[in-house]
């Protein structure tokens, strides 16, 4: 694999270095680069053309999953295949592990970031609906100083974030509370795929339930009407389900793509959203298949 | 047949432990020096375009640039079987990919920035991207000068028209056998294209020599046809066949694809380009998608006419096929189909026309299955219906209709051994059809289907094989053959067949891929013949090394020889019990009389094969009085599916195939094709799907958006069944296998899909969307859009069919 276009490489030793380095003017302009799985295909493909990439790899303050201040603290550069494995995620933020472990492939997991994957924030991305249920703080930091910004409002558009030019995400922290949750994903077949469409469901001991959709929007959306429907049903009926099905297609603005037809988009949401719901029920009941399947392909293993 | 005992023993590959060690060399694998050069090709960014200029001049003063060549620089054309692709475009491009210029350089990555400095300008053309466009009477013509084009003497183009070959095959009267059905039922089906996705690129280095001498390196299956298709195209350099050397070296998968010659022409001419220093040509995986060959797409209309009795007595098969921009190999699946499109049934009336329609897509040529995937999804799928509208059991109906032996076949000649009725019973029996079964997970139907499948080698009536064979001192063997190991394992059952007929374990026989220069001539990879094909020539060269050993021996030591015999790699006498003597004390330095004086020398032998009975000079009007297949391989497979009602996702509890190898030289390989067929026909029925953009660009040469087949996809129970009646001239009764056990897979698929959920589906792939859209009553063709993977856009049934039609 050639990669035609020429750029400059750093791997800064520290944040202010980096922040550095993404400021400083260079022709192209300079792009954190993660695990790359994303950039480097990009690159070869000639559909972005930076003058300068920033390697991320030995920012220490972009490192580890640990509990910080009553809340999962994800550093941006966590692998995948780390999130997949770690028992403070599978504790506490389970449904996060289990769209992980629908995300490319085993390689691919190994490589790529949670933090690059919301940066590329392209509108299948699998940590988006993920994320979005459990309401995640984005953490970033720009020469100026560091912020948070809801995961709501992180996504602008299909590859738009709301990081600043020149920003650099540090990682994400999820509160803390007792859940159950699930991930759907609808996929063209049973080995690596981009989501045709996603639904992350989350709901607490009250019964508040949160909804998101993934490759049905520009970005991956809440679903406002679904959880207003389902408030406080801690077991909705079939009969609920049903109409949470059918508000859930009609939530969602889903485009006829190479990948999915609008319509088959449309009619798997409802299937995902019913059976993500029901599978969550039985988890937070304590029964159910546990984290870390896909309910479309039980069978599969 | 007499008993053997090495063929039909699971041997193990000769070519496996350099594989998995990663000792094996593949083209990119091999080191071509500090002199190596790299080169980049600049594709055409339109479908249908006159080319007004190409200016190379700002690419040439790029750094580390040696040269850029153009069409103008190679204005000739090329092809297997009809020279309709040029070397590099010349006044026109016709499709997206089409390759316009080289640039070659010091490293890759000055070639890659210097081919985006090439600029072109384009005078756009009206593309043809609808079969209905290409066959209508004012439609642009890609190929003006298609008359003149050389060809070989079955193809049949009409000057003036895009269509490149047109195959009529007529028995019977189908008017009358209409006339006689009970029941008729005609529909309308469409396959798209298809990617041959091997794991390894096209890759090829060339290198011209200071004395005129070019040597190509090439993942290819067909060495000898490159050369000779080469040697064409470059008879204006003074290139003749003995100045061409192709060396093959492993080769990471071909399917087809790399057969006959694609891209490899291109490394040829700037090797000659760039004299005395090698030039390597490497195809990305999106030009290995859209610069190579593709699977054919095709929208046929069956009409069949059976009698209550469950007889077919009329079959009326129209195909109309999206060859692309060219036609060189692909008009040739187009008239396989045209010969063989009843399927392995005996038909008293058959008209079937087959129709090669050039548009601007990219090109097609051979695909595992060389055309029979596409027409038994039809004819299959046809089958099912039919005897399940005139209420007979869609077994029983294929087993009363199955060919068998001497039946006469569409062009009038007679067919081979072959227990198709046997293979249908096996497969019944294993997916206990009849027994309706009910899924334990709600919301989930499950579905049985079989469907039958046969396949002939489509070959030139001359293709041959030959085979040396060599004595080395310590009584081992080196067996030099030209025929391509592409996975199948064509090695071992060479080495197998030697083996048997000297006694010799096969561990002792090296044998090699081919170097055109030191290897003896075997037509090309293709086609699953070269186990028969080249199977009986290595049995010729051995015999013929037997004969030396025999004859030599008998001389030395004053005996006769028909009372010697080898045995452990020993020549013995039946006469004398006690009577040993080993080849290795003999088979180089031969034998010392008592004086002294030595008997013998090297021992080595040669083989040949070509069919001697075939003949493709049937009546172009109907077919009739030509031999134009050596034989067909027949079978059947089942399936047994559990749809999601909601998702139509469907998983393969069992998949099943019987096929009639005639004799099995190596069952563990055969197994190996069995599970490997239904694992990538699967695929092709299940997911792989092909786009196009509405103005010809191909939108997913990737395998972001091109779905082939991982581990998690196969099927959970994978059962192979090897039937062996014996192909009277095949090496110890063997006949192919490898492309028919993908055959089957897109109509049974259809079939279980259809008995599980009671939807039926005319257009492949047959995917989970489409099942779900039709389970909620909607019509795939209003959502689909606009990107679609075949040169067809409307509605499958209001396609007209006015070339040929039935209706």
């Amino acid at each position: 694999m050639s990669i035609a276009h020429e750029f400059e490489y750093a791997r800064p030793a520290s944040l202010k270095e980096a922040l550095g380095l993404l400021a400083r003017p260079v022709q192209g302009g300079a792009v954190p680069l993660a695990g790359g799985t994303d950039l480097v295909a990009w690159l070869r493909d000639g559909a972005v053309s930076p003058g300068r990439l920033v390697d991320l790899k030995g920012l220490e303050e972009l490192r580890g999953i640990r509990l910080k201040g009553g809340r999962l603290w994800i550093g941006a550069n966590t692998p995948f295949a780390e999130i997949i494995e770690s028992s403070l995620v599978r504790r506490h933020a389970p449904t996060l592990a289990e769209a992980a472990g629908m995300v490319a492939s085993v390689g691919v997991r190994n490589r790529a970031t949670v933090g690059g994957n919301i940066c590329s924030a392209v509108p299948c991305c699998d940590s988006g609906p993920a994320l979005l249920v459990h309401e995640a703080a984005i953490h970033v930091a720009t020469r100026r100083g560091t912020k948070s910004i809801p995961a709501g409002k992180w996504f602008l558009g299909p590859r738009r974030t709301a990081l600043a030019k020149g920003g650099i995400v540090l990682g994400m922290s999820l509160p803390l509370s007792r859940h159950a949750g699930a991930f759907a994903k609808l996929k063209r077949y049973r080995g690596e795929d981009l989501a045709q469409a996603s639904v992350a469901v989350r709901v607490d001991a009250r019964g508040v339930w949160r909804v998101a959709y993934g490759s049905v929007a520009p970005t991956p959306i809440r679903g406002p009407k679904v959880e207003r429907l389902l408030r406080g049903e801690k077991k909705p009926s079939a009969a609920l389900l049903k109409k949470a099905a059918v508000l859930a297609e009609a939530e969602v603005a889903p485009i006829t793509d190479i990948r999915s037809s609008q319509a088959y988009r449309r009619l798997m949401v409802g299937v995902m959203l019913k059976r993500a719901v029901r599978l969550a029920v039985a988890r937070a009941a304590g029964r159910g298949p546990a984290y870390g399947i896909n309910i479309l392909e039980e069978d599969a293993k | 047949m007499s008993k053997t005992n090495i063929v039909g023993t699971s041997s193990v590959r000769v070519d496996g432990l350099a594989k998995v060690t990663g000792a094996a060399q593949y083209v990119d694998d091999l080191d071509f020096g500090p002199g190596l050069l790299h080169a980049v090709v600049v594709e055409s960014t339109r479908a249908h375009a006159r080319l007004k200029k190409v200016d190379v001049s700002a690419a040439e003063k790029a750094p580390g640039v040696v040269r850029v060549v153009t069409g103008k620089d190679f204005p000739y054309k090329f092809g297997l079987y009809m020279q309709d692709r040029y070397i590099f475009a010349q006044d026109r491009v016709r499709f997206v990919g089409e390759q316009i210029a080289a640039v070659i350089a010091e490293t890759p990555e000055a070639a890659l920035r210097a081919a985006k400095l090439v600029k072109i300008d384009y005078e756009p053309l009206p593309a043809v991207l609808s079969l209905a466009d290409a066959l209508k009477k004012d439609a642009v013509i890609l190929h003006p000068d298609l008359g003149s084009y050389q060809r070989v003497p079955w193809f049949f183009p009409r000057a003036g028209t895009n269509i490149a070959h047109w195959r009529k095959t007529r028995k019977g009267s189908v008017e009358k056998g209409f006339k006689q059905a009970d029941f008729i039922l005609e529909d309308t089906y469409t396959v798209p294209r298809y990617a041959h996705c091997p794991i390894e690129p096209h890759a090829v280095t060339g290198f011209f020599d200071l004395s005129g001498r070019l040597t190509l390196w090439a993942s290819s299956q067909s060495p000898f046809a490159q050369r000779n298709v080469m040697a064409t195209a470059l008879k204006p350099f003074g290139l003749s066949h003995r100045d061409i050397r192709i060396v093959t070296p492993y080769v990471g998968g071909g399917f087809g694809g790399k057969a006959g010659v694609s891209m490899e022409i291109i490394a040829a001419v700037l090797a000659i380009a760039m004299k005395g220093r090698p030039v390597k040509l490497n195809w990305t995986r999106e030009q290995e998608f859209m610069n190579t060959s593709q699977r054919q797409g095709v929208i046929a209309r069956v009409k069949m006419g059976v009698k209550k009795n469950g007889r077919i007595v009329a079959l009326e098969h129209t195909l109309h096929w999206d060859a692309g921009a060219s036609a060189e190999y692909g008009a040739n699946v187009v008239n396989a189909v045209g010969l063989s499109a009843t399927g392995p049934y005996s038909v008293p009336n058959v008209k079937i026309d087959s129709v090669c329609v050039y548009t601007n897509m990219p090109p097609c040529g051979a695909y595992r299955g060389f055309g029979y995937s596409e027409f038994h999804f039809g004819l299959e799928s046809h089958m099912t219906r039919v005897a399940k509208a005139i209420g007979m059991d869609p077994v029983k109906f294929r087993r009363l209709n199955a060919i068998r032996e001497g039946d006469t076949l569409a062009y009038g000649a007679h067919m081979n051994p072959g227990d198709l009725r046997g293979a249908i019973d096996r497969v019944a029996r294993e997916i206990r059809w009849g027994k309706a079964q009910k899924s334990e997970k709600p919301g989930r139907a499950i579905g049985k289907a079989v469907a039958c499948f046969w396949k002939a080698p489509a070959m030139p009536p001359n293709a041959s094989s030959a085979a040396f064979l060599k004595f080395n001192e310590d009584g081992s063997l080196n067996l030099t053959v030209s025929g391509m190991e592409i996975g199948q394992g064509f090695l071992t059952v060479m080495a197998q067949v030697a083996a048997e007929v000297l006694t010799v374990p096969v561990e002792k026989i090296r044998v090699e891929t081919p170097d055109t220069d030191r290897n003896p001539y075997e037509w090309q990879t293709v086609g699953s013949h070269v186990t028969w094909s080249c199977g009986n020539a290595v049995r010729a060269a051995a015999e013929e090394v037997k004969a030396r050993l025999l004859s030599t021996v008998a001389r030395a030591r004053h005996l006769k020889a028909e009372d010697l015999y080898l045995d452990a790699e020993s020549v013995k006498s039946r006469k004398d019990k006690k009577f040993v003597l080993p080849f290795r004390d003999f088979v180089i330095d031969g034998i010392m009389r008592p004086n002294g004086n030595f008997i013998g020398g090297p021992i080595q032998g040669t083989g040949m094969f070509m069919p001697e009975f075939t003949s493709a000079l049937g009546d172009p009007e109907t077919s009739q009085g030509g031999h134009p297949n050596v034989h067909y391989t027949v079978g059947c497979a089942g399936i047994v599916v559990e749809v999601d009602k909601e998702t139509g996702k469907l998983s393969v509890l069992k998949a099943t195939l019987a096929v009639d190898a005639g004799k099995a030289i190596n069952p563990e390989l055969v197994k190996g094709q069995i599970v490997g067929g239904l694992v990538q026909g699967l695929a092709t029925a299940l997911y792989e799907d092909i786009r196009y953009a509405p103005n010809g660009r191909l939108l997913n040469p990737n395998f972001t958006d091109y779905k082939i087949p991982t581990a998690l996809d196969c099927p959970a129970e994978i059962v192979p069944i090897i039937l062996e009646t014996t192909q009277p001239d095949g090496p110890f009764g063997a006949r192919g296998v490898g492309e028919h056990t993908m055959v089957a897979c897109a109509p049974m698929v259809a079939d279980a899909i259809d008995d599980a959920v009671g939807v039926r589906l005319k257009t492949m792939p047959l995917t989970a969307e489409k099942v779900a859209l039709a389970l909620n009553g909607i019509e795939y063709d209003d959502v689909k859009g606009d990107n679609l993977g075949f040169c067809f856009r409307g509605r499958p049934c209001d396609y007209p069919f006015e070339v040929g039609g039935a209706r």
